[in-house]
């Protein structure tokens, strides 16, 4: 006897199901919990309490850091999908081959705390940019703001996430078969025609949700800001990250994650309707096909 | 009267991908209005050649002109023909209108214009009561045909068709089969179609390029190449046929006689330029056998046992064992005067002189 669809739908879902439940679902809602609790003096207490929210809402350093993530955030995914979509059509429709599809992702083997040290190297004071630039007689002394900035920041995620980026775009391309655009070339267009018009709507979706998945990780990272950015360089994450590390305001951490949420939640609704807006991205709803 | 400039003409043409070649020795040349078929086992360089035409790949050496003009540095989208691809590559983005409007757009004509052509394209391929319907809403035969509007409607000199029936199944290819005729017939534009069934090409075709291994081996009207095949893969490839391994004993005004090493002898008025001595490969389709004697004095004759009969209504397939042992496929078209034999009787074979065609063997 075999069983039914739905019985054999739960038991392949339901290790991954229990293990969200537990490790993220639980865990998440007593976050939100902690995010009404106060603190006071390294000791959380239970209770009901806006003020963490509104506390964070009214605070220039909150809004001064959120703006530096979803600016460093934004940035690091346009640049990072402009760079990945041009390496995934060559993969996906030139060269076919899987070979450098796995060599890109090779570089996922360095550590990542190693590559932002090649970064602080590369860009400090005696680093190889000033010296080239110095030696090029472009500048005069060396540029201390490359290092502990929003740029340094933002280079090095572009770096490190610039793989990831290519791979999701990749996945979405290779669903686009190469039919489609020698049909659209047969049919008047030019390659790039055939990209903006046929690929890209096609795409467009996957192209959104590799945006917007660099975004959230870049926009949530604390590392790299808190290695590269400086003071200038500070984002929500690491204020969060300090809530829970330095402080010890736990709930004051919590309710920042939250708005943190519903933020970048936010930019992909807003992303999604520019993309309706724009006709780029098609939204039909799809009808059942009548048996 | 000199012959009028073809509409596609190939001189010489090569394609190789790297150390392969896939196309050598193309010469063709395609005349302005007929259906012409590329025929041949897959692999073959079918596809190559019109993704050539097409403008997807260019020839390593050679010329393609079409309408006289050379076409080298001309990419795909600035060429006058249209490509119906083998899983149709319709825009999943698009409806029916937009798909079939599309090049119609990237032209930049006006919008009225466009609406009117698209309208009347989908009258012809009768969908539109479809115009609004997105892709994944479509049967494979009205996909089909979407795809040949979309190519139409741009109104191409030579409409190229990429295996168009191979993902439908009989029942809609037949009816496909039909409706592209129609087509054809209603638009005047030169198809060139390529396909891996020999039928579809017999059905559909003015002439058929019959290819294998990168060359043209034939081309000829359907029913020439049927019954006077050049090789014996030509033989082969389109329909059945029995073939039988001889050597030419004699070769005068009357035609040429082949024997089988057991002595079967075959007058043919085929085989030209054969010397006696010569190793040939005898062809003769199964309804060119039959088991009455209907011209006497030409036909030629020989002896065996009927193994087994099969019926297929109107028509019957006999397997007939010679006595030399080699087995001989007759088909037998059912009518009341011919009382034909039973299974496991003996029987004589007849076969007229102009249906014996000589081979060179492979």
């Amino acid at each position: 006897m075999s069983l039914s669809k739905p019985v054999t739908g739960s038991l392949l879902s339901a290790p991954t199901v229990l293990y969200m439940a537990v490790f993220f679902i639980v865990p998440s809602l007593i976050l939100f919990a902690y995010s009404f609790w106060s603190a006071a003096s390294y000791q959380v207490v239970p209770d009901f309490v806006l003020k963490n929210y509104l506390g964070s809402l009214t605070s220039p350093l909150f809004w001064k850091v959120t703006f530096n993530a979803i600016s460093i955030g934004l940035w690091t995914a346009t640049i990072t999908l402009i760079l990945a979509i041009p390496v995934a059509y060559y993969l996906v429709y030139v060269a076919r081959s899987q070979t450098i599809l796995y060599l890109i992702l090779l570089t996922w083997f360095s550590s990542y705390l190693v590559r932002i040290y090649a970064w602080r190297t590369l860009l400090g004071t005696n680093g190889v940019l000033n010296t080239v630039l110095l030696q090029l007689g472009i500048i005069d002394h060396p540029v201390g703001a490359f290092l502990f900035s929003s740029f340094a920041v933002t280079i090095t995620l572009v770096h490190i996430y610039l793989p990831f980026c290519i791979l999701l775009v990749v996945a979405s391309l290779s669903e686009i078969k190469r039919d489609l655009i020698d049909a659209a070339r047969d049919l008047g267009t030019s390659s790039i025609g055939a990209f903006c018009k046929v690929i890209a709507p096609n795409a467009a979706n996957g192209l959104i949700g590799a945006f917007m998945l660099t975004f959230i990780l870049v926009a949530g990272d604390y590392v790299t800001p808190q290695m590269l950015g400086g003071s200038s360089g500070q984002t929500t994450g690491l204020l969060i990250a300090d809530q829970f590390r330095k402080t010890g305001n736990w709930p004051l951490g919590a309710a920042q994650a939250f708005l943190m949420f519903l933020v970048s939640l936010a930019i992909y609704f807003a992303l999604l309707t520019a993309g309706r807006m724009s006709g780029l991205v098609v939204h039909r709803p799809r009808k059942k096909k009548e048996a | 009267m000199k012959a009028p400039t073809p509409i596609i003409e190939i001189r010489d043409g090569k394609k190789s991908f790297g150390s392969f070649v896939a196309l050598e020795n193309i010469n063709l040349s395609i005349h302005e209005g007929e259906i012409l078929t590329l025929l041949g086992p897959s692999g073959c360089g079918k596809t190559t050649l019109m993704r050539l035409i097409a403008g997807f790949e260019g020839l390593t050496s050679g010329t393609l002109r079409v309408s006289g003009e050379d076409v080298a540095a001309v990419p795909p989208e600035r060429r006058p023909v249209n490509m119906v691809f083998q899983r149709y590559a319709l825009f999943p983005h698009l409806d029916v209108f937009e798909n079939v409007a599309f090049g119609l757009k990237v032209k930049g004509l006006a919008k009225s214009e466009i609406t009117e052509r698209v309208k009347r394209m989908l009258h012809i391929v009768q969908l539109e009561s479809l115009a609004n319907r997105y892709i994944d809403e479509l049967s494979g035969g009205q996909c089909q045909r979407v795809a040949l509007a979309r190519a139409l409607v741009n109104e191409p000199k030579v409409l190229l068709l990429d295996e168009p029936l191979a993902a439908l199944d009989l029942k809609i290819r037949q009816h496909m089969l039909a409706e592209m005729k129609r087509i054809h017939a209603e638009t005047g534009a030169t198809f060139i179609y390529v396909t891996h069934d020999q039928d579809e090409a017999m059905i559909l075709s003015d002439r058929v390029v019959l290819m294998e291994k990168g060359r043209i081996v034939q081309i000829d009207r359907p029913e020439d190449m049927y019954a006077r095949p050049k090789s014996l893969f030509a033989a082969k490839f389109l329909g059945e046929t029995n073939l039988f391994e001889t050597a030419v004993a004699d070769s005068g005004a009357q035609g040429t006689v082949a024997k089988t090493a057991s002595g079967i002898g075959f007058l043919s008025r085929n085989g030209v330029g054969h010397k006696t001595g010569d190793k040939v490969v005898v062809s003769i389709r199964p309804e060119s056998f039959s088991f009455a004697n209907n011209d006497e004095g030409s036909s030629q004759k020989t002896q065996g046992q009927v193994e087994d009969v099969v019926f297929i209504g109107s028509r019957s397939f006999y397997t007939v064992r010679l006595d030399d042992q080699a087995k001989v496929r007759i088909q037998v078209q059912r009518n009341g005067r011919v009382k034909p034999p039973e299974p496991g009787s003996r029987a004589t074979i007849y076969w007229d002189a102009d249906n014996v065609v000589m081979l060179p063997q492979a």
